[in-house]
């Protein structure tokens, strides 16, 4: 069984996947946005704006999720030391900074209209805020540094201090009083969001994670081109 | 309609920038994958070309993943 997960069956695998996503993704956004855009209803205190949510509330998702991913397997690749793990959390990294920022900077434009202001230093976006810095250390620790063991042994301590702040972006909007509201989607217990606007956000979020997947296969994919470069140069 | 779906009552301002700054960093974000990755692609089938035909045999008989990688650039291509 675990002859699939060697780099060579993979890599056979990651054609097909991308293909597939390529062939079914055009069809799957188009549904998500327009029920995001037109079929949904208004809420009945935040009007139209709510739809920002559609965008917000997934690309969130997205950055602590993948912040979440990195910081697990980087653990995992300190103790255990498997290279193809540095491989996913480097092509995970990018892809997580820019859903983190996409998520601060919807929720700045959602802010406007539903609190008056696009910017405020509440627990919630400061930790997001923080989010985004520990992705950019990350990323340029594997930037900047060029001794690979190195690079590895630092962003993998960044990646588990940068774990801590998970919980704490998770639970801000119960720990201090914050302008952000509490979770409306909950995994254990009802959630308090009508399913008329569930149904679109788990479109939509399912669109994105599509999105993810297209681009975590493509990086990954090119991370193993370059390391076959470099054994290339070695001949 | 179109009226009501661009205005979004007086939100339109709001909602319509949330949209197009998320689907143009998708796109740009992917537009750039993408070319890293062909790219990528193009220089190791140039540099495989360029290996003498003994050291070029070894190299595709004991990598799958270099015989993919030269079938899908030749693919694109």
């Amino acid at each position: 069984m675990f002859n699939f997960f060697y780099n060579s069956n993979l890599f056979i695998w990651i054609e097909k996947i991308i293909n597939f996503i390529n062939s079914i993704f055009f069809v799957l956004l188009i549904s998500a946005l327009s029920f995001a855009l037109i079929f949904s209803p208004p809420d009945y205190l935040q009007g139209d704006s709510v739809r920002i949510m559609y965008v917000h509330v997934p690309a969130a998702w997205i950055g602590l999720a993948s912040f979440s991913c990195i910081g697990i397997l980087s653990i995992l690749n300190f103790i255990f030391k498997i290279k193809n793990l540095t491989i996913i959390t480097k092509s995970i990294a990018p892809l997580g900074l820019m859903f983190t920022c996409l998520a601060i900077v919807t929720g700045s434009i959602w802010g406007q209209p539903t609190w008056g202001t696009f910017w405020a230093w509440d627990a919630r976006i400061t930790s997001m805020v923080i989010l985004a810095f520990f992705y950019f250390i990350y990323i340029a620790i594997h930037k900047l540094i060029s001794d690979e063991d190195k690079a590895i042994k630092f962003s993998s301590i960044i990646a588990a201090l940068g774990l801590i702040n998970i919980p704490i972006i998770k639970f801000s909007v119960e720990w201090w009083s914050t302008l952000h509201q509490p979770a409306s989607i909950k995994i254990t217990g009802t959630s308090t969001i009508h399913s008329s606007m569930l149904m679109p956000l788990l479109l939509m979020f399912s669109v994105l994670i599509l999105y993810c997947a297209l681009i975590f296969l493509m990086k990954y994919k090119t991370e193993i081109i370059r390391i076959k470069k470099k054994n290339l140069k070695r001949l | 309609m179109i009226e009501n779906i661009i205005l979004m009552n007086g939100y339109g301002i709001f909602v319509w920038p949330s949209f197009l700054i998320t689907l143009l960093a998708c796109g740009l974000f992917y537009y750039r994958t993408r070319k890293t990755l062909k790219k990528y692609e193009k220089e190791f089938a140039q540099e495989i070309k360029e290996l003498s035909l003994e050291k070029r045999k070894t190299v595709l008989e004991n990598s799958k993943i270099a015989t993919r990688i030269l079938s899908s650039y030749k693919k694109t291509f």
